[in-house]
């Protein structure tokens, strides 16, 4: 089985060829032949992403006899002796464990979908082969990300899939085509994919903090050193020596966890910092998918996991900031806040995907309270769960545009014209756009039911994955004492409930009803390349609940347990072996926040009862009357619905920040350093301080102080002295270096006189 | 005293050679004969690399001190010798001015159209000036070949700079002249006062002049200063880069910088270590100033060169933060530092040339969608974008990091040195911020400009350049440890000299 592990780095390998082939020669099999070029170029790159899949399986298949953690080390990347205690070393080093493997197999699981989807998706796009290019490099990437063994390891991946999801975001930066405020669709993107990456910059710029303070604080940046070096100072009760001062662990890694929770709401999309995800929905929907749903966004989830050590030793130390509140708890609040306040957001939204999109902040929002209150496993399932439905979603609301933008273009080609419809006009026609929508279920059959399968599952209806996921959490929360977990618990009740009023009220509006438009009227259904992935994924969306599925009763589930520890199936006892602080709360060395091992049902009764009476109500109460126009204003730009007057964080950074930088900026280049500082200074200040200098030199010092009185001769010297040195500005810089090189003469003559005297 | 192995006097030297030859020969004009002179230059400087190459093979990594060393009395009486050595501060500088200057000269052919042999005789003058600098262990030697710098540097700027040329060169070669002549008066006083102008001695015998060393020590930083620039010296700097023809602007932001941070290294560190420690807080805070500023300033130009140059403020600022941690790893990451933005920055440069040379405007909105007519040379320019901004896996990352790492144990900065991390780490969001929004408006969007539809890919020749640059941008990123390798033992030596000289408490 060790030797299974050892082929570890297969999985990097397999996607970097990938990245080689379609960005190396991809382009030239297109151009040779458009059909068999693409073939060639999406189906390389989707068999790269398989290749990696089976490397993961394999990995899972070998953990199984061994499941605790395998190190495979490749080679050095920083090593400093002379740095620190022991000095500062990393290797790039994979860490094969059971945490690691279960992202990998989500990674690469879905990855495989969503690139056989993107074949078929792609189809025709110019830039074809770059697209794969892209998608295999971001799978490299997020594999680093989830199998680094090192903080530092993990960055190159953090910033990595950052880069790749910029490079997709602004995947159609060339779009000619008028898009909001009269600017091209291509500027647009390209904007939001800038957006993307600096926000997520704001929040490495916090990793970066943490990573460093962890390494002078533990003397490593590798996961298990760190560690353990940490549950050692806290078994001891030893302080730590930083900046020559001593603190105590808890406080050190309140600091450390808040500068995570910083990064993980970065990469996360969570409050403040989620306002770049909803942009990123530029991106081809695969993408959102893929980058935007499944993998990429729950990195802050995996890194939180990851360091559960250090945020349990946090909560166990007993530190409090802000009032008494942990750092668990403001990561458990920050999570409530996004998942409540980003699935408000969602039912003012009608492009089909931005619905789906603050669905995944508040989805997000879940999975970062489950973490801050502990249920790291709960948190992991959802993190699975929500992985498959979403992706469902996404790409079904990708087929929905593609069938949309078919019947689009079949109107268009035919000359059908109908003014009364919404928004059909071909220039600003919007086939993302739900109110151009409606009646879909009969022309897309397929699409329909995966459709009605994810939103049940997103919804939280028995017995879809969403349900077991998330009620692990809310059982979580309403199994433990004191006032926070009641804050959690309300509030992702009440996000539970948001989630099925806008899932609902986006099924009304999308399937439901009569066409709203000609495009709507004519929409096709998708190719089998397609659907194929999207029955896949609506298959696994209905099993996934058996990953961790909730045991009706205590002896059920002691004897799950007795049978579980041949075969490490399911998450609970799978991730035991990686999620240190199970064993830590075992030893009684820290205390755990338990997680009910029985369904609640009255936990399980009142979301369910919730989410049904949600979606009746959107059912009701969404276009009961005349639609609103397709291109009225973005709901989010407009003047503030109740819920946004309090909490306009994406006005504050777009309208706010970002002009208030320019201008500073703007200040700072043009005023400060250019006027006042480059010309003023240098040219009115010193230079022409120095020219008067010389000329008074030259004229009336001269005239009248030394022609007038002793030696005419001295007064010639001087006099040209001073006009060479007014000359300067005339850009004879030799006058100026004989100058120079005089006085050195002087200066030197001087010097060896005193030397010889 | 006497000693010589020769390969340095021969490597510092070698560039003459090639002076000769293009003075010598190649007399008229003609196509072959301008052929002649960019080969002779050319091959020139791929000689001097590899005489470089083989000062690195040869260099002795676990020895800390001066290595190579070439020793011979000057003017005995004043106690100043021809003295060259190498040591792991400097051997990384040697190979960034042999390395670029290479692909400087390469950069150049298609350029330099007018007086191409005076062009390349002051380039390789150059190229003997800087490895002068770097060389050198006699202060007045050191003097001779940082103002011998200053002359070809001048004159590439004045003679081949676009429009406002004659005024840069003027204001490149006043501030660096009036920042070197305190300097100046500074070594006479060393020199003369110890009888000698050697460095290893005057570092032994450094007490003496204890008393003076924070006047002294100003007297060193402030041309040192000018040279990085640190802010707010660094008003010549926009000017200088933005009007040098392209390898001018490659090697003032590879080499010529690198002056600066490296005089700092070598002579304000151990000569004045007290005073080094006393002024490292303010010094960091210029440092962190010139970080935000430069990197605030850059994102609001028009013009793509002031941008990148700009960027350099920004840049160095972590470097001299760095160097002032005065422990092991803001050392190395200062040096490695160096070599990265020497990389990083020379080919930016190198870039802006390659579109300058087509469309004869350095105006951001004059171009746009780049990336659609040169698909090749885009990607290869974002990456490179990518290694400036600091992107985890190239060069720029691994000096950043290791500099962000050892100024929070900078004890020189007090008992709170993580509010100068915390603050110097913004410039890593910054550098992100105008960094794409250059990408963005050059290379991105829908290609507007009809000018811009002309735009051809590059060609073999700039090809190969922009390669030899990723290279190295890679290999750094991936596999640091082989160049930190160099410099370990020389740097805790120098750390340890400097907290045994410090009065307050070093580590």
């Amino acid at each position: 089985m060790e030797q299974l592990i050892q082929l570890a780095p297969l999985l990097l390998v397999f996607p970097g060829i990938g990245v080689l082939f379609n960005g190396l020669v991809g382009r030239k099999f297109i151009e040779n032949n458009r059909t068999t070029g693409e073939k060639w170029t999406g189906w390389f790159g989707t068999a790269m992403a398989v290749a990696a899949f089976f490397v993961a399986v394999g990995l899972f298949i070998a953990l199984q006899a061994e499941p605790e953690e395998h190190i495979v080390y490749l080679f050095d990347w920083f090593d400093l002796p002379g740095v620190g205690e022991n000095g500062f070393r990393v290797p790039w080093a994979m860490q094969i464990d059971t945490l690691s493997v279960t992202m990998m197999l989500v990674v690469t699981g879905v990855g495989s979908l969503i690139h056989m989807y993107a074949v078929g998706y792609m189809h025709g796009d110019e830039d074809f082969s770059r697209f794969f290019a892209y998608l295999n490099l971001f799978l490299f990437f997020m594999l680093i990300l989830v199998s680094g063994s090192s903080y530092l390891v993990l960055f190159v991946g953090w910033e990595g899939v950052g880069l790749c999801s910029f490079l997709l975001i602004g995947f159609w930066w060339s779009k000619r085509e008028q898009g909001a405020e009269g600017k091209p669709v291509g500027v647009l993107n390209s904007n939001a994919a800038r957006k993307a990456f600096i926000t997520n910059r704001v929040g490495d710029f916090f990793m970066v903090l943490a990573i460093i303070l962890t390494f002078w604080a533990f003397g490593s940046v590798e996961f298990i050193p760190v560690f353990d070096h940490a549950i050692e100072i806290f078994e001891h009760s030893e302080e730590i020596m930083l900046f020559g001062n001593t603190y105590s662990i808890g406080a050190v890694l309140t600091v450390i966890t808040l500068l995570f929770l910083g990064g993980a709401a970065g990469k996360s999309a969570q409050i403040p910092l989620y306002i770049w995800l909803p942009d990123a929905m530029a991106g081809p929907t695969p993408v959102s998918a893929l980058i935007h749903a499944a993998t990429m966004v729950t990195s802050g989830i995996y890194l939180i996991v990851r360091s559960n050590v250090l945020f349990e030793i946090a909560r166990a130390s007993g530190t409090t900031v802000l009032g008494g509140l942990t750092s668990n708890d403001i990561v458990a609040l920050t999570g409530t806040t996004t998942a409540l306040i980003a699935g408000l957001i969602a039912f003012t939204q009608f492009d089909i995907k931005k619905v789906l999109a603050y669905s995944t902040v508040s989805q997000l929002g879940f999975m970062i309270a489950a973490v801050g209150m502990g249920a790291y496993v709960a948190a992991m399932f959802h993190l699975v769960t929500h992985a498959f439905f979403k992706a469902l979603l996404f790409l079904s609301a990708g087929s929905v545009i593609h069938g949309v933008e078919h019947g689009h273009h079949h109107v268009h080609e035919h000359g059908h014209h109908d003014q009364d419809h919404v928004g059909d006009s071909h220039a600003e026609f919007n086939p993302q756009d739900m109110r151009n929508m409606g009646g879909l279920r009969k022309m897309m059959p397929v699409t329909f039911w995966v459709y009605m399968i994810g939103t049940f599952a997103l919804a939280g209806f028995f017995p879809f994955a969403g349900f077991w996921s998330k009620d692990e959490i809310l059982a979580h929360a309403n199994n433990n004492p004191g006032w926070v977990y009641t804050v959690v618990y309300y509030g992702l009740v009440l996000a539970a409930f948001c989630t099925a009023f806008y899932m609902g009220r986006q099924i009304k509006m999308v399937f439901f009803g009569k066409p709203r438009s000609d495009s709507a009227e004519h929409a096709v259904e998708s190719s089998p390349t397609m659907t194929r992935p999207l029955v896949v994924l609506a298959f696994l969306t209905i099993i996934a609940g058996l990953l961790n599925l909730a045991h009706f009763t205590q002896t059920s589930y002691e004897n799950a347990k007795a049978i579980e520890n041949e075969i490490q199936l399911r998450l609970e006892h799978w991730l035991e072996h990686s999620v240190e602080a199970y064993h830590l709360a075992e030893e009684g060395i820290i205390n755990l926040p338990k997680t009910p091992t029985v369904l609640q049902l009255d936990v399980a009764l009142i979301s369910t009862l919730l989410a049904l009476a949600a979606i009746f109500l959107a059912a009701f109460v969404v276009y009961r009357n005349k639609p609103e126009k397709a291109t009225d204003p973005d709901p989010l730009e407009r003047t503030p619905i109740w819920w946004m007057a309090v909490l306009p964080i994406n006005t504050i950074a777009m309208k706010g920040i970002v002009p208030a930088y320019n201008w500073l900026a703007y200040q700072a280049a043009y005023t400060l350093d250019w006027r006042f500082w480059h010309d003023w200074f240098h040219d009115r200040v010193i230079r022409d301080g120095f020219v008067a200098f010389a000329n008074w030199l030259g004229r009336t010092f001269d005239l009248k102080a030394i022609d007038g009185g002793l030696v005419h001769g001295t007064a010639r010297l001087v006099r040209g002295t001073a006009n060479m040195f007014g000359q300067i500005q005339s850009g004879y810089v030799r006058n100026y270096a004989l100058a120079v090189f005089l006085g050195v003469v002087a200066i030197l003559t001087y010097f060896i006189f005193a030397y010889f005297n | 005293m006497s000693e010589f192995n020769g390969i340095l006097t021969v490597l510092t030297f070698f560039p003459a050679v090639g002076i000769v030859l293009l003075l010598l020969f190649n007399r008229g004009g003609g196509e072959s004969a301008e052929r002649n002179i960019r080969w002779i230059a050319l091959v020139t400087t791929i000689f001097t690399f590899v005489i470089s190459l083989i000062v690195m093979i040869t260099f002795d990594k676990n020895r800390a001190g001066l290595q190579m060393i070439d020793r011979a009395q000057w003017i005995p009486q004043l106690g100043i010798s021809y003295f060259l050595g190498i040591d792991g501060i400097s051997i990384w500088m040697i190979f960034l001015t042999t390395f670029i200057m290479m692909l400087a000269v390469g950069a150049s052919f298609p350029l330099i159209e007018q007086q191409t042999k005076q062009y390349y005789v002051f380039m390789l003058l150059l190229e003997i000036g800087m490895l002068g600098v770097f060389l050198a262990q006699d202060l007045f030697l050191f003097y001779v070949f940082w103002e011998v710098t200053l002359v070809p540097m001048y004159f590439l700027i004045g003679i081949w700079g676009s429009k406002r040329r004659v005024y840069a060169a003027l204001k490149f070669f006043l501030y660096t002249m009036a920042g070197s002549l305190l300097m100046l008066i500074a070594i006479l006083y060393l020199g003369v006062s110890n009888e000698t102008f050697a460095l290893p001695a005057l570092i032994a015998g450094r007490d003496t002049f204890a008393g003076a060393q924070n006047i002294l020590f100003l007297a060193f930083a402030i041309a040192f200063a000018i040279k990085v620039p640190i802010f707010p010296f660094h008003s010549w700097l926009p000017d200088a880069h933005t009007e040098a023809p392209t390898a001018g602007s490659i090697i003032l932001a590879g080499v010529l910088l690198k002056m600066g941070t490296y005089g700092f290294m070598r002579f304000n560190l151990p000569l004045f270590p007290d005073a080094s420690a006393y002024f490292a807080p303010a010094i960091a805070i210029l440092a962190i100033i010139g970080i935000i500023y430069g990197a605030a300033v850059a994102f609001a130009q028009t013009d793509v060169k002031r941008l990148v140059a700009y960027s350099s403020v920004s840049h160095l600022g972590f470097v001299m933060l760095g160097i002032f941690a005065l422990n092991e790893a803001g050392l190395e990451g200062a040096i490695l530092q160096g070599v990265n933005h020497g990389l990083s920055s020379g080919a930016l440069f190198f870039i802006v040339g390659v579109i300058y040379a087509q469309r004869h405007t350095r105006d951001i909105a004059a171009y746009g969608g780049v990336w659609k007519v040169m698909p090749v040379f885009s990607v290869l320019t974002l990456i490179i974008t990518l290694s400036s901004m600091g992107l985890p896996g190239l060069n720029g990352f691994v000096g950043e990091f290791t500099i962000l790492l050892g100024s929070m144990d900078g004890a020189a900065y007090g008992p709170t040195p993580w509010i100068y991390t915390a603050f110097a780490t913004v410039g890593v969001i910054l550098a992100a911020v105008y960094l794409l929004w250059m990408f963005q408006r050059v290379f991105m969007g829908p290609v507007d400009n009809p000018e811009n539809k002309k735009l051809r890919d590059i060609n073999k020749g700039e090809l190969a350049i922009m390669l030899s640059f990723l290279l190295f941008i890679v290999w750094i990123g991936i596999a640091p440890s082989g160049y930190f390798d160099f410099m370990t033992a020389s740097v805790s030596q120098l750390v340890e000299s400097v907290s045994a000289g410090a009065m307050v408490a070093l580590p």
